[in-house]
């Protein structure tokens, strides 16, 4: 399998108030390959968001190496980082993060539109992935008018959108009931499968183990284990 | 492409509407008040802006039209005798008290001169034969009389200087800026009226070049023969006239305080609301920023909600601007509001508001895309 995400010995600091420093990753190393899902669980202040912003270009890495796609994440080259996360990712955040004044097939859109494809083509492609993910018949409806898992069905569908390789989700069900916490999380699996897509879940729901191929868990900033998921 | 800014600036409509109304407030204090300081100075010149001289040769630092000193009334020869003058006439503009039935007194700028017809002067006749105005004891006064001196009617007489004058017409839109009514009699008459003061002297002389002469060279050439006058071109005394009241009156520092009240008041309105936009909507930037957008991304959002705010301010406080002209009017103002000035103020709303945005962007700059995953 091809590898589209790696990190070699991701360091990460905080400058905290008063000078104090905080390490909160402390070598990390870890690969993901297309068609690949993969767990992150671990407790809280352990480090999880911190890799997830890491991996996913938001944040850089104190020291160590991040390679997406292909690219090096480079920490000196800071204004490279929105290309890469145009080019190669797509994110599902907890809180589904949608824009409320745009409607789904909008919001799917609008990501397009930052990532360069407009016109026609962004609304056939928003169309593809709101259908593929079951809400081309609530595609005019604005987010409010949507229930917590259609919203996030919205938010899979964005992420899905542009074809970006990899694709991190941060607590994705963590806002869902369980059933359709499930149902969301089967969707997710079988199109990132359908789609070659690797796929990063940081979760501290013990239901996501069930789509991963793999579980990584971090404690106080390190992997602690990394195997294939129960 | 899909109009994340405008969706979302019309999303919230309430805050829209403020934004806006901080807009329109502005922009129509801004028209009002430099609508009717326009229209004040436009009473200071206005009848140097009708009367057709080229040139006017006044007393030596005569200071505006209203206030004229004397000098001989046979200077006109001389004038009449420079190469490039085609014609040459004596204006009377003095101030005499009127009479009125109520027994009240009250005041009058008399425009007084030999051949009104030549020189444009009243160009709005609203009754009346002003050739009739050499044949007796006539005036001409203007329709703004009625608010100093209450009704009247041609054929009615008032007393001017103590002398029974009879109203033969009535002008309209001849006004002078301290609102003295003003009326038009024959120069004789007014220099009978007053002779002790106006015998034999006049307060300006009017000046109407011949074709092709050049205006710099005749004007020139006045001055150098009437050592002790001032000669301007119509366009330098209009503006003398104007700048008399700005300067000492204080209406243009008064003015100038409006507006940049209003343009403060409309700065803080729009960048307040801007900013608290910003503020509730931060999370959508920093998913903009997550997705792949850059600050210059945001910039354009807010620059573009700042601009449609700035138009619709401006459209909307035009509106308002010009719902008041009748009432103003009512009142006997003018509000002026010329097309160059309304399109600078709709410059100056999208730089009011692309300023007032200006915070914001400065909260954007320092979004930390990592936001997003925070709950």
């Amino acid at each position: 399998m091809t590898t589209v995400l790696e990190a070699t010995d991701v360091f990460k600091e905080f400058q905290e108030g008063r000078g104090e420093v905080v390490q909160v990753l402390r070598g990390v190393s870890l690969s993901l390959s297309r068609g690949e899902i993969v767990g992150l669980e671990g407790p809280s202040g352990s480090g999880k968001t911190t890799l997830l912003s890491i991996l996913g270009c938001i944040l850089t890495a104190s020291s160590g190496r991040v390679v997406v796609d292909g690219e090096d994440a480079d920490p000196r080259r800071p204004s490279r980082l929105p290309a890469i996360r145009r080019k190669s990712i797509g994110f599902v955040f907890q809180q589904f993060n949608l824009f409320p004044a745009l409607t789904a097939l909008e919001n799917v859109e609008y990501a397009l539109n930052v990532k360069g494809v407009g016109g026609d083509d962004a609304r056939r492609e928003a169309e593809r992935v709101l259908d593929a993910v079951g809400l081309s018949d609530r595609r005019h409806f604005l987010p409010r008018d949507l229930s917590g898992g259609q919203k996030q069905r919205v938010a899979i569908a964005r992420a899905l959108s542009g074809r970006s390789p990899i694709l991190l989700a941060d607590e994705p069900t963590a806002n869902l009931d369980s059933q359709i916490g499930a149902q969301v999380l089967e969707l997710f699996r079988a199109l990132a499968k359908k789609e070659h897509r690797a796929l990063l879940v940081v979760t501290h729901d013990p239901k996501v183990r069930t789509i991963c191929d793999r579980m990584l868990r971090i404690r106080d900033g390190q992997v602690a284990a990394d195997g294939i998921a129960a | 492409m899909v109009d994340l800014a405008t969706k979302s600036l019309l999303h919230d409509r309430l805050r829209f509407l403020i934004t806006v109304s901080g807009v329109a407030f502005a922009v129509t204090l801004v028209f009002v008040q430099v609508g009717l300081f326009l229209g004040l100075l436009d009473n200071a010149s206005i009848t140097i802006d009708h009367v057709s001289a080229d040139l006017w040769v006044t007393s030596r630092n005569t200071p505006n039209v209203d206030f004229a000193h004397t000098f001989p009334e046979t200077s006109v020869q001389r004038v009449r005798s420079v190469p490039g003058v085609a014609r040459a006439d004596n204006l009377i503009i003095w101030f005499m008290t009127v009479n009125l039935p109520s027994g009240a007194q009250e005041g009058t700028l008399v425009y007084a001169l030999e051949d009104f017809r030549s020189w444009n002067i009243p160009w709005n006749v609203e009754s009346g034969n002003l050739d009739d105005l050499k044949r007796g004891q006539y005036f001409f006064l203007d329709a703004s009389a009625v608010k100093r001196y209450g009704p009247f009617s041609t054929g009615e007489y008032r007393e001017i200087l103590g002398q029974r004058m009879k109203i033969i017409g009535r002008t309209q839109d001849a006004r002078s800026f301290t609102t003295t009514p003003i009326s038009f009699m024959d120069f004789d008459r007014a220099q009978r009226l007053s002779p002790d003061l106006l015998k034999n002297r006049t307060t300006y002389i009017l000046v109407k070049l011949a074709p092709g002469a050049d205006p710099a060279a005749v004007k020139a050439e006045i001055a150098r023969r009437l050592p002790y006058n001032d000669v301007y071109t119509k366009k330098e005394w209009a503006a003398r006239s104007r700048r008399y009241w700005v300067q000492s009156t204080g209406i243009g520092l008064n003015m100038y305080i409006t507006v940049f009240l209003g343009c403060l008041v409309g700065v803080v309105v729009v960048a307040q609301t801007l900013y608290t936009s910003t503020m509730e909507h931060i999370k959508e930037f920093g998913t903009v920023k997550a997705i792949g957008g850059g600050n210059l991304d945001i910039y354009r959002i807010l620059g573009k909600q700042a601009s449609i705010a700035a138009v619709a301010g401006f459209v909307l406080g035009s509106l308002m601007a010009y719902a008041m002209r009748p009432a103003i009017a009512k009142i006997d103002l003018k509000l002026i509001i010329p097309p160059t000035f309304a399109a600078a103020v709709f410059v100056g709303s999208i730089a009011m508001c692309l300023a007032a945005a200006l915070i914001s962007f400065r909260k954007v700059a320092s979004i930390d895309p990592a936001l997003v995953f925070r709950t």
